[in-house]
């Protein structure tokens, strides 16, 4: 029996590469990922345990105070220093330094860091050009900010500091950044200890390095140190402070590892699919293949046993194809994350023993369990059917069963889905909506082949109409074996459903997002500092006041107060009056925001269970505590503070606190441009001041919106890209079991474009079916989605998008048909005439 | 009853008009070198329209690789076909199909009709597939000849098999080719539902002016011929007219010996 399947598994070698090449492609994206997150996990263990070995104990203060960030002392540094067996002992200063770009504004969108370089053995910055600072005028940047700032070693830059004070420094050398995400991010500059403090206007240490004096071990170290500084701090060994840090890099590399595994679990769905077809497909062409065998002595456990072993055995060389692909692509992805300059450590990829586990057991798993039903139905072959000359048609009925799942599982999934849309916008809502969903489709997945008949007649409708008797016929084929071509086109209705339900979502969110911007405020123009926490000063607010291009000059201002007795701060702010700017609220009038009087915020409002006419305690800075009456509720989407008040009120309660925001709008019949360069030309004094215009900001969240939906579509993709090799494999199965059939047509005169074109067209209906379930389904379960995200949701259709996702599946249901097609032609009359 | 070796010479009951198939020198050879087979080796033989004829020989006589020369489904290796004014040799693939589309029917043994049309929609595919349109009266007089009406929408699985050849026959004669080949066209087929499609085979020859040639190994469907031609080797031995099943099973005994 075992030289049977291994002679049919020999003699089917072609057959079954298309079906190895879907679980490859699925077990490949799960090694890949493993691949990707292990070697940089790998990498940045490696990176932080170098970069640990400079140190012997690290000194971490503890957990923040309050609002203040915690630190180390200056006399804790120097107990540490005195310390027995202490060689030496650093500190290290971070915080913000914003740099001054060429254009005399802060560079970048948010400042730069601003860190210390310390010297001797225990620096853990490297330098790449030029050398480290040494005196108080003397700063190095990090290699990435000096190439897109245009600074080299040798000119002269000036940074900001705490107070927005503007230094120069000497440009002396460059540094790598390491692994440092933050600094990746923002840019930093290095300066001397000393001087980083000033910079920075940090008081304290963020860390202390410890390095030992010869002789010591490291653990002695720890103790000596943790009990010179006392509690409050966490003193490590250096090899625990490496561990540490590569398990935090660890959780954060883990989520992505969730996520890309989420689109491998859809792509070894879609592969299992396939190849649960093509078994199907296989042990109904072998009916008088099992039936001999039947014949001629075989229990029904060993035809079982020969189909599972089949499979098994093309699950374990597919599996392997696919660690092999799974390393490739993972390679593949650290080059392009290199590429585009992400900060990751230079390693060869890695496939681990886990990986290749994994991947094995998964790709054995999904294959065989596939193949089990498949199986199955081979068993129940009867001997008697190898006498029969010719295979019957498959017919098929719409069994009870089927229907009575069908039933329960449309009927539970809308429910759910209908009970998720009714509950209050959030993540639970969202989950159960996904559940409801899932049902749902598993309704459909059930009513597959009772649907398949009717879409093909809708599907093939022009098709049938525009290519002819080759397109009739094509579109009679698509339907003659319902359940093989519902198996079929599910499988590519997986992937279109995911891509529309994502291209739903995304637009939906654009248009509410943008619809709650207009409704705010139409703001043409935002001023506002680059940490975005820092004060304004107010006098660009009114300069821009005195300006007759602009109209609805209004600045924001706030603070922090406790409310009541409580001990939680809440935001307390203000706006200046303009012409034209009402913020909205959900409950009374803004014309009753008189001294002693009060705007909530409705997340406030709901906590503190207060509303309009009840009082609220401010426990102002200046003021003391002040008793306010609540004349209205403000909601999220005004911008205003969690306690607003009247603009002089403000000042009397926190003094002269500066402006958090300006917005500005132009006057009609003004030239944005000019109106941009007035803005410009009042904010030039204040390098930290940028200003941004609204369509700057919608254009900066659409582009986020497109790029993710760009990723998420490609990753689907790779589903998509399985489910056209399922069509690609039961097509040229299907045109294997018509040789004679096509052999009959090309007789009649059918000439061998036709034949091609009647496949091709077979391939179009089976792709517009699935993409037009997937479509009419992930429309259905976006709307359901994005009603659980907030409320007032203005739902969107981008139409182009979806019509785009069905004329790219049927014409990608056309290539899958070129070789089968191909084939089909090539073949001889007369030898397929003679055949089988 | 007339032994030839040379048969080149129109059949006694042509109608002496053109004839409808010619071959000359017809060779075809499978393979190459030591494992070259000679399926054909120098076939000259013609088909009178009008005219009923059977191809005859034992297994491996070459009798089904001539019909396939002869209508266009196979190259040859040498020689010349012609189909009516048509050389056969030359033509490539497409302008092969164009002519079996307009010019030849096909009756084949089994797998004739297409599972998922009805009798009707497969008797009238060659016409579709030309883009002609069935002339009603021809299609009602051809349905009436083969006896099918009550069968039109029926799929083939729910005919019988004398049924099914008998749409193949009507398929074959809708088009009105000049020629229709029938391979072996009862040979899946009981004596009883054989002897009807042999019929309707005649009576096309006779009503319709049709002309027919058919390969078979059984003496009496060769009986049902005007004219019985004889291969043994790749060569055409002898020939027979107005056969009755035992004189051409008498020929084969001879053939055979």
């Amino acid at each position: 029996m075992l030289r049977t399947t291994l002679a049919g598994l020999r003699a089917h070698r072609l057959r079954l590469m298309l079906t190895s090449l879907a679980i490859a492609l699925g077990v490949g994206f799960i090694a890949g990922t493993f691949v990707l997150t292990d070697t940089i996990e790998a990498g940045f263990t490696q990176k932080f345990a170098a970069a640990a070995d400079r140190i012997d104990v690290a000194v971490l203060p503890g957990p923040d105070k309050g609002d203040e960030p915690s630190a180390i002392s200056d006399a804790t540094l120097e107990k540490i220093r005195a310390t027995e067996g202490v060689a030496d002992a650093q500190g290290l200063v971070r915080g913000t330094s914003a740099l001054i770009g060429k254009d005399g504004k802060a560079a970048g969108d948010y400042p730069t860091v601003g860190i210390s370089l310390p010297e001797g053995a225990l620096n853990r910055t490297s330098i790449v050009s030029g050398r480290a600072p040494r005196t108080p005028t003397e700063a190095v940047l990090d290699e990435g900010t000096a190439r897109t700032r245009g600074f080299k070693v040798g000119d002269t830059v000036a940074v900001l500091d705490s107070e927005n004070a503007r230094h120069e420094f000497t440009l002396v050398g460059l540094f790598d950044i390491g692994l440092d995400q933050e600094i990746g991010f923002t840019g930093a500059v290095g300066y001397t200890t000393d001087t980083a403090r000033k910079m920075t206007g940090q008081r304290g240490f963020r860390e202390v390095d410890v390095a030992a004096a010869e002789g010591v071990s490291q653990e002695t170290l720890r103790a000596s140190v943790a009990a010179v500084v006392g509690a409050g701090h966490q003193v490590k060994t250096g090899e625990r402070y490496a561990a540490d840090l590569a398990k935090a890099n660890g959780a954060s590399s883990e989520f992505l590892t969730l996520g890309l595994l989420l689109f491998g679990v859809v792509a070894m769905f879609v592969a299992a699919l396939v190849i649960y077809n093509t078994f199907n497909i296989l042990v109904a062409q072998r009916t008088r293949e099992m039936a001999l065998l039947r014949c001629i002595g075989a229990t029904r456990g060993q035809v079982f046993g020969s189909i599972v072993l089949e499979s098994a055995v093309v699950g374990l060389l597919s599996s392997v194809l696919g660690l092999l692909l799974g390393y490739g692509m993972g390679a593949g992805a650290l080059a392009v994350l290199t590429a585009v300059g992400a900060p990751l450590p230079s390693v060869a990829a890695s496939l681990t023993p886990r990986t290749i586990v994994l991947g094995l057991v998964i790709g054995l798993t999904v294959t065989v369990g596939a193949a089990l039903l498949p199986a199955r139905s081979a068993t129940r072959v009867a001997p008697i059917a190898a006498l029969r000359s010719q295979a019957e048609e498959q017919t098929f009925k719409a069994g009870l069963v089927r229907m009575i799942f069908a039933a329960l599982f449309l009927v539970s999934g809308a429910g759910i889905t209908a009970a998720g849309m009714a509950m209050k916008p959030g993540e639970t809502a969202l989950v159960v909506v996904m559940a409801g969903c899932s049902l749902v489709f598993l309704a459909v997945l059930t009513l597959g082949p009772v649907i398949v008949k009717p879409l093909s007649a809708f599907a093939g409708w022009v098709p049938a109409r525009l290519f002819g008797v080759p397109g009739r016929l094509a579109v009679d084929n698509s339907r003659r074996n319902p359940k093989r071509s519902a198996t079929t086109t599910v499988a590519l209705t997986v992937g279109v459903t995911l891509m529309t339900v994502i291209s739903v979502l995304t637009g939906t969110i654009r248009v509410t997002y943008a619809h709650q911007l207009d409704e705010q405020f139409p703001v043409d123009y935002l001023v506002r500092s680059q940490d975005r926490s820092s004060e304004l000063p107010r006098a660009i607010a009114e300069d821009l006041r005195t300006r007759p291009e602009l109209t609805a000059v209004v600045a924001f201002r706030g603070s922090t107060a406790r409310l009541g007795t409580g001990d939680e701060k809440y935001e307390v702010g203000t706006f200046t009056p303009a012409p034209g700017f009402t913020p909205k609220l959900n409950e009374g009038s803004i014309d009753r925001l008189v001294p002693g009087a009060a705007l909530v915020a409705d997340h406030v409002a709901e906590r503190l269970k207060v509303g309009v006419g009840d009082r609220i305690t401010v426990r102002t800075a200046k003021a003391g505590a002040v008793e306010l009456s609540i004349v209205g509720v403000s909601n999220q989407e005004s911008g205003l503070s969690g306690v607003t008040v009247p603009e002089r009120e403000f000042d009397r309660y926190f003094g002269e606190v500066g402006d958090s925001q300006v917005i500005v709008n132009y006057s009609d019949g003004v030239d944005p441009d000019r109106a941009l360069m007035v803005i410009e030309a009042a904010t030039r004094p204040y390098p930290t001041a940028k200003v941004t215009s609204s369509t700057e900001v919608r254009g900066e969240f659409d582009e986020a919106l497109d790029m993710m939906l760009m990723i998420i579509t490609g990753l689907l993709g790779l589903a998509v890209l399985i489910s056209l090799l399922g069509i690609a494999n039961t097509l040229s199965l299907s045109v294997h079991e018509r040789t004679r059939e096509s052999a009959l047509l090309r007789a009649l005169g059918l000439t061998r474009p036709q034949l091609r074109r009647m496949l091709s067209v077979e391939a179009l209906v089976l792709g517009l079916i699935g993409a037009l379930v997937g479509v009419v389904l992930g429309i259905g379960f976006g709307w359901a989605a994005a009603r659980t995200m907030t409320e007032n949701v203005i739902f969107q259709l981008p139409v182009p998008q979806i019509l785009s996702f069905v004329a790219l599946s049927g014409l990608a249901g056309v290539l899958a048909a070129v070789l089968p097609a191909r084939r089909a032609a090539r073949a001889s009359v007369v030898g397929s005439l003679a055949s089988g | 009853m007339t032994i030839t070796g040379e048969v080149g010479a129109w059949g006694a009951r042509g109608k002496g008009a053109e004839p409808a198939v010619t071959a000359r020198g017809l060779t075809k050879v499978y393979g190459r070198g030591d494992t070259a087979v000679h399926a054909l080796r120098g076939v000259d033989v013609s088909f009178s329209s009008g005219a009923f004829t059977a191809i005859m020989g034992p297994s491996g006589s070459g009798k089904s690789t001539l019909m396939h020369c002869l209508a266009g489904l196979d190259t040859v290796s040498g020689g010349q076909v012609r189909i009516g004014d048509v050389e056969l040799t030359g033509l490539n693939d497409r302008q092969l199909t164009l002519l079996r589309r307009e010019r030849i029917g096909f009756v084949f043994q089994a797998f004739n009709l297409l599972p998922t049309l009805t009798a009707e929609q497969n008797i009238r595919l060659p016409l579709e597939i030309a883009g002609r349109l069935a002339d009603p009266e021809l299609f009602d007089l051809v349905v009436g000849t083969v006896g099918l009406r009550d069968r039109l929408g029926h799929k083939p699985s729910e005919l019988s098999g004398g049924q099914q050849q008998r749409v193949a026959v009507a398929r074959a004669l809708i088009s009105g080719p000049q020629v229709i080949f029938a391979d072996e066209p009862t040979g899946n087929l009981d004596s009883r539902s054989g002897a009807e499609v042999l019929s309707f085979l005649r009576t096309s020859v006779r009503e319709l002016d049709q002309t027919i040639v058919m390969v078979t190994h059984d003496p009496v469907a060769a009986s049902y011929a005007d004219r019985v031609v004889f291969l043994r080797d790749g060569l055409l031995v002898s020939e027979l007219v107005g056969p009755t099943p035992q004189s051409v099973l008498d020929t084969l005994m001879k053939l055979e010996a």
